[in-house]
């Protein structure tokens, strides 16, 4: 025998072998933990701390301002009516999507993807060419009263492209999983179209609903490009959250600015933790890719 | 109620899951629909529960053409492959479902209800298991939930989907009688689709054999032994 | 066989194929599909081709857009590697409030880009929290340069990678790697060799979003960024700048283009895809 195989006499620690060593493990920890400290969580940090920086009180005064006011109020509306449009659509096309076959589903998925390949300014754009006053249906549109760029239906449309595709992108996935059948069952047990979509698939859907909702929401309140092009940024009637904070900015109103910040990192921050508490609590119930 | 299939034929897209065919089945007669995958034979007992529509034929109910009924209003009581039984609501829930979902007129009180689930619980053998979820019975415990809750609509006739399929052997045998009982029981047209051919001959007075979307051969199982009409009838049953 | 004549779809009694199919088709077209018309029109039919080109085809123009896709591409490769690496490190390492880093991670998602601009910003400008050491370390400037874009799109796109690889890292079959080892190949080489391109086709897609989304990203830039014409001038801020002066066919030639560019390289990726999910399922 030429091999001979040697024993070391005194073993190493025992280590499986799908993992790394300890050291290296260490290592790659440590690299995750800088990169997002320096990333994600100092841009955090410094958010409350530049709000803070002359105190509470002043911080607090800044918000009352009626510009700030005003902005809050428009966000809010937004959001009110961006949010249940995008959950009718989600649910509409999910429905459409996992309940029938048809040709062309493919397409049509794709295309509902679209707007997340499209930039947010080139989004607000859209908006502009079909509706501004340089184009003929925007003119009339102005003329008789019912302008829609520079004003809140601009706002919600460039909204309602940019969060397009966030409800149904969650609803599709969940629904193929659980197929037809429970549906099916409603339909012999003699429960019309309305009632089996209430009471067998909105209950199995509607923790990933709720998923979609909230990330369509936040990112329906924080949208800031393409209503930088659609708004007209009219101060106190046509100026949400995120404009105001830019506008606050550029005028050197730091604690104003980072103040209505610190106000939708709240918003971020509220998203992020309902976001984590549905993910571990109804992770069976989520689409695959949000169970870890 | 007896049921005619005349003339039946599916299309999905370009291809022929039925090429047409006819078939009576006797008012009270338990049939099995028996044939490998790809046959056809779920896709005829969906057309008969009214969840496909045939691309041509007529479907009878007792001499009445029943072709263009709704599924809600066939009432035939389906069970299905995978059960499909509602997972957010309780045992109870699920078998109290149908005769909730009628028209305020023909509702029963909330005490009538319970009182026809809990005498399905007992037909079932499983009077305790109401407050439960789908989640917490085991397989053979769902099919029986399953078929309580088709049979609590007062169906006209009763269609399975591969009952037993996906059940390990010893319970599986164990429901078989199961059903034998609830259909002498209840003497309703009961018509299951299985693959598995000693199931089919041991349970059924009537034996479809189906293949390629056609029909091979129907007769009751002593004839198809004694007399198979195909050599794919001969191979499937010696199988 | 016979033919059948042409059926959007297999009758079924499934109700409600009328009203879902109905407002999805409405909304869809409302929307998205009318709007990114008329821009179409707008440029081709009513500017044209050729006038498009002429707008383009200037130093400005083709700087920032250089500039918008090259930085996409820096920022989203850092997050391919980087995303992949966090991957791993979340779902098999075990340390002490890795749930709330992987809670963390999303951030990005969650907070609104506006808010995320004016924060880098104040860390790295020159006299900011990492701003200061940096310079003084290294001699470089962030804030208000290239770098400075980088770390903005690195931030937007860094979910994207570390959200489609997480479920597949969970679902590699450990015996293959000890399948590897037995086979005598060394940790390193079972890594490349084997864990690695079971993620390439999930690392792309991710790389593909991140990308995709970067290009175009505009609110967490323009704060961070400086904005002098041929240096640190993004495509889409061109864009909003051309819209102040009314000229809205450049905003529309330059828009085009932008969007041409995108889609041409995911489509790319997308080939690149279905390569390497054959190479995968042919194994």
């Amino acid at each position: 025998m030429t091999d001979t195989l040697t024993i070391p006499s005194r073993p190493r620690a025992f280590r499986p072998a799908t993992t790394e060593p300890p050291v290296i493990r260490r290592v790659l920890i440590g690299v995750c933990l800088v990169v997002l400290t320096v990333l994600l969580f100092a841009p955090l940090i410094a958010v409350f701390d530049e709000a803070l920086r002359q105190g509470w009180a002043f911080a607090i005064a800044s918000l009352s301002e009626s510009d700030a006011q005003s902005a809050i109020r428009l966000t809010l509306m937004v959001a009110a009516i961006v949010v249940p449009v995008n959950a009718a659509f989600g649910i509409a096309a999910a429905w459409a999507i996992t309940k029938f076959d048809w040709r062309g589903k493919a397409w049509v998925i794709t295309l509902i993807d679209l707007p997340f390949s499209v930039s947010p300014v080139v989004a607000g754009l859209l908006f502009v060419l079909m509706f501004g006053a340089n184009s003929a249906v925007g003119a009339w549109l102005v003329a008789s009263g019912f302008p829609i760029v520079s004003a809140l239906p601009g706002i919600v449309l460039a909204t309602l492209f940019i969060t397009f595709p966030f409800v149904a992108r969650e609803l599709i996935p969940v629904m193929l999983e659980q197929g037809r059948a429970e549906e099916e069952a409603a339909l012999t047990l003699g429960a019309s179209g309305w009632r089996t979509f209430l009471t067998v698939t909105l209950p199995n859907i509607r923790w990933a609903l709720l998923y979609g909702v909230l990330l369509c929401n936040a990112r329906a309140m924080g949208e800031f490009g393409a209503v930088a092009v659609v708004s007209g940024k009219i101060r106190g009637q046509t100026t949400t959250m995120p404009l105001m904070i830019e506008m606050f900015y550029n005028e050197y109103l730091s604690v104003a600015a980072f103040t209505m910040a610190a106000l939708l990192a709240l918003l971020a921050f509220v998203t992020l933790t309902l976001k984590t508490a549905l993910e571990w609590r109804y992770a069976d119930q989520l689409a695959a890719s949000h169970r870890h | 109620m007896n049921i005619e299939i005349e003339d039946i034929a599916k299309q999905f897209g370009a291809t022929a899951a039925l090429h047409p065919v006819s078939l009576f089945i006797p008012s009270g007669t338990l049939v099995a629909l028996l044939g490998p995958s790809g046959s056809g034979k779920t896709t005829l007992l969906r057309i008969l529960g009214g969840l496909e529509f045939p691309s041509t034929g007529r479907v009878l109910f007792d001499g009445t053409d029943a072709t263009g009924l709704t599924v809600q209003d066939r009432r035939a009581g389906f069970v299905f492959q995978s059960y499909a039984l509602f997972r957010h609501m309780t045992v109870f829930d699920n078998i109290a479902y149908g005769l909730r979902a009628r028209s305020r007129k023909s509702r029963p009180a909330a005490a009538e209800i319970a009182r026809r689930v809990n005498k399905l619980l007992d037909l079932i053998k499983l009077p305790d298991i109401g407050a439960r979820y789908p989640s917490q019975l085991s397989g053979g415990q769902r099919q029986r939930v399953a078929l309580a809750r088709a049979l609590a609509i007062e169906p006209r006739m009763l269609l399975l989907d591969e009952p037993f399929g996906a059940l390990d052997a010893k319970v599986r045998k164990e429901l078989r009688q199961g059903l034998r009982d609830i259909h002498d029981t209840t003497g309703l047209t009961t018509i299951f689709v299985t693959h598995d051919q000693d199931e089919a001959m041991e349970l059924a007075d009537l034996v479809v054999v189906m293949s390629m979307g056609r029909i091979e051969q129907v007769g009751k199982p002593e004839d198809i032994r004694a007399r198979p009409k195909t050599p794919f009838v001969r191979e499937f049953i010696t199988a | 066989m016979t033919t059948r004549p042409f059926t959007l779809r297999n009758p079924t009694p499934m109700p409600g194929w009328g009203l879902s199919f109905g407002i999805m088709v409405t909304m869809l077209s409302v929307i998205v599909l009318m709007p990114m018309a008329v821009l179409l029109w707008r440029g081709f039919a009513s500017f044209g081709a050729a006038e498009m080109w002429a707008v383009v085809n200037r130093p400005r123009v083709w700087s920032a857009l250089a500039l918008s896709f090259r930085a996409a591409l820096v920022a989203s490769l850092f997050n391919l590697i980087f995303g992949v690496l966090l991957a791993w490190v979340l779902v098999r390492y075990r340390f002490p409030g890795k749930r709330l880093i992987d809670a963390a991670v999303d951030l990005p998602f969650a907070l609104p880009t506006a808010v995320a601009g004016i924060a880098l910003t104040a860390i790295y400008a020159p006299n900011g929290v990492l701003g200061t050491p940096i310079s003084e370390v290294f001699g470089v400037r962030v804030a208000y340069t290239e770098p400075g874009i980088w770390i903005a799109l690195i931030f937007v796109g860094l979910p994207f990678v570390v959200r489609t690889v997480q479920p597949v890292i969970e679902e590699i079959d450990r015996e293959t790697e000890e399948a590897s080892a037995t086979l005598g190949a060394s940790r390193l080489r079972t890594l490349n060799h084997v864990v690695l391109p079971m993620l390439a086709p999930a690392a792309l897609t991710g790389f593909a979003l991140a990308l995709a989304r970067s290009v175009g990203e505009y609110g967490s830039v323009i704060f961070i960024a400086g904005n002098l014409p041929n240096v640190t001038e993004i495509a889409p801020l061109l864009i909003v700048i051309r819209l102040e002066e009314f000229d809205y066919d450049g905003a529309v030639a330059i828009a085009i283009a932008m969007l041409a560019i995108s889609f041409t390289l995911l489509l790319a990726i997308n080939l690149i895809q279905i390569w390497s999910r054959r190479r995968m399922g042919a194994v």
